[in-house]
């Protein structure tokens, strides 16, 4: 549980440095959706995060028949995601 | 009496291939049987509202309309409240999804059934064939009809300007429903040449994944932001014959990186979905852009127009233009309070406009960094006078009005806005404060 919540602490600031938000990283909802009424981010930072995820967790995001509603649903979601799928 | 200009629904023959779902192959003959079938599903009436995320489906439910004479619908913007507004707006009796849609009209899901031969129809040049939709100074959305003509003219010009073999595999990241990836991955394989690839492709993985499941010659159609996420990924992509990209300035920087990287030319389109595609430019080689073949730009004291094929009547445009030699032009800074975010674009004013209207707000603005056009991450800002609110309340409040692309980035609270000695809004002032990192 402790790892789960440092890194979602972890993906929380990696998400403010690479978008530059205003928003302090433990002010995001870990539930709240990302995009839409949540964080409000666009396509643009799904790229971003993408980008930023490849570099630090050393695989690549993809796109699935729901696109990325299902990771970025939210930062808990995303956190989750990386977990599995993380090589670094 | 003269019989009307028409154009098929393709230009293709039978037995070529128009599309990939994957890797399987899907020939004209084909779409032509299940595009059939579908349009047998469709309400008697139009417009079609198309939301398909599989680009063959979007392919498909347009075709479907066309067959039908109905008006598809193409909306950039996938905000449910957005759709919706077009939908009522526009009186669409049906919308096409292939995800779930919480849409407030009826919603048909698309399917590729194989149903029996069907003809390659003959549609009126003149006839709507689709409308796509800009956000006005109001932040409404604004239509844009397209004539079936004005769509086959601008694919035959795409097709010869990039030399589309019929064997090429049109890779594209932007949506179907976008203007220009519109134009590109549906209008080019009907009309010009190539197959189009259905999707989804939007990460770098997917892209790297969907070239590698079609074969040579490969074309990417993409965007600057992909291809600098592409390239800082380190991902190898399989042998390129080229590169085309838009709905952002593309650095030259990045450009010549990407041909590098890919050893394939990367070309730039410039259009807007007013006009569509309108020319083109080979970005590490030439600062001037091209005229699409039968496409006439007017520059003038009060701005640049363009006549397009297909089209009734000239379209203003939202950037300067100046004559470079050689019939080319150069973009020379936005005319207007127009920019564009993501592809898609937004009045400054209007923008303004909606922030100064949002109850607790007393005074504000809109500003946009002066690395617009340049910075394909570029975020606009806005500088805020509400006592009683903070940035996340304001930022609540524009996420129910304003795009996540226009959202402001950063949002600066102040007693009261910075003016001159004449009383005018310091924009240099507030963005002093903006960007002062």
């Amino acid at each position: 549980m402790t790892t789960t919540l440092s890194l979602e602490q972890e993906v929380a600031r990696l998400i403010v440095e690479a978008l530059h938000l205003e928003t302090a990283p433990e002010d995001i909802d870990p539930e709240a959706p990302l995009f839409g009424d949540g964080l409000g981010l666009d396509s643009i930072d799904a790229l971003e995060i993408a980008l930023a995820v490849s570099k630090r967790y050393g695989f690549q995001l993809r796109s699935d028949d729901e696109r990325n509603h299902r990771i970025f649903a939210s930062l808990r979601a995303l956190a989750a995601h990386i977990e599995t799928h993380r090589t670094a | 009496m003269p019989a009307e200009p028409a154009f098929p629904l393709t230009a293709r023959a039978p037995g070529e291939v128009l599309f990939r779902r994957g890797a399987e192959p899907v020939t004209t003959a084909r779409f032509l049987a299940e595009a059939a079938g579908l349009a047998a599903r469709l309400p008697a009436e139009g417009p079609v509202l198309n939301v398909c995320a599989d680009r063959y489906l979007a392919l498909l439910g347009f075709a479907a309309a066309l067959m039908r004479g109905q008006v598809t619908l193409l909306s950039a913007d996938r905000t449910p409240q957005r759709l919706a507004e077009i939908a009522a707006r526009h009186g669409a009796r049906c919308a096409l999804s292939d995800t779930p849609a919480s849409l407030p009209l009826p919603v048909i899901a698309p399917a590729a059934e194989a149903g029996p031969e069907a003809p390659n129809p003959a549609i009126p040049a003149a006839r709507i064939a689709a409308i796509g939709f800009t956000s006005g100074s109001t932040g409404e959305p604004q239509p844009h009809a397209k004539p079936w003509g004005a769509l086959v003219a601008g694919a035959r010009a795409a097709a010869a300007r990039f030399a589309v073999a019929p064997g090429t595999s049109i890779v594209g990241t932007i949506p179907a429903q976008h203007m220009y990836g519109f134009e590109t991955t549906l209008m080019l394989p009907l009309h010009g040449g190539g197959a189009g690839h259905a999707g989804p492709v939007f990460y770098p993985s997917d892209i790297e994944a969907a070239l590698a499941a079609v074969p040579a010659p490969r074309l990417l159609v993409t965007t600057p932001l992909q291809m600098r996420a592409l390239l800082g990924t380190g991902i190898a992509l399989p042998p390129l014959i080229g590169v085309i990209s838009a709905t952002a300035p593309l650095d030259a920087a990045l450009a010549a990186e990407a041909e590098a990287a890919w050893g394939a030319p990367v070309r730039e389109i410039y259009g807007a979905t007013e006009a569509g595609s309108i020319a083109s430019r080979h970005t590490t080689r030439e600062e001037g852009w091209e005229p699409y073949p039968g496409v006439a730009f007017t520059i003038g004291e009060e701005g640049a127009s363009v006549t397009v094929p297909g089209l009734p009547a000239p379209v203003p445009l939202a950037d300067r233009l100046e004559w470079c030699g050689q019939g080319r032009f150069r973009l020379a800074g936005r005319l207007t309070d127009m920019v564009k975010l993501a592809g898609k674009r937004a009045s400054i004013a209007g923008l303004t406009r909606i922030l100064t209207a949002i109850e607790g707000v007393e005074d504000g603005v809109f500003l946009a960094p002066p690395d617009l056009d340049r910075n394909p991450r570029a975020r606009l800002a806005a500088a805020v006078v509400a006592p009683g609110m903070d940035a996340k309340a304001v930022l609540a409040a524009l996420r129910e009005r304003v795009e996540p692309a226009f959202l402001p980035r950063p949002v600066v609270m102040l007693d009261a806005l910075p003016r001159d000695a004449v009383g005018k809004i310091s924009r240099a002032a507030i963005a002093a404060l903006a960007w002062k990192r």
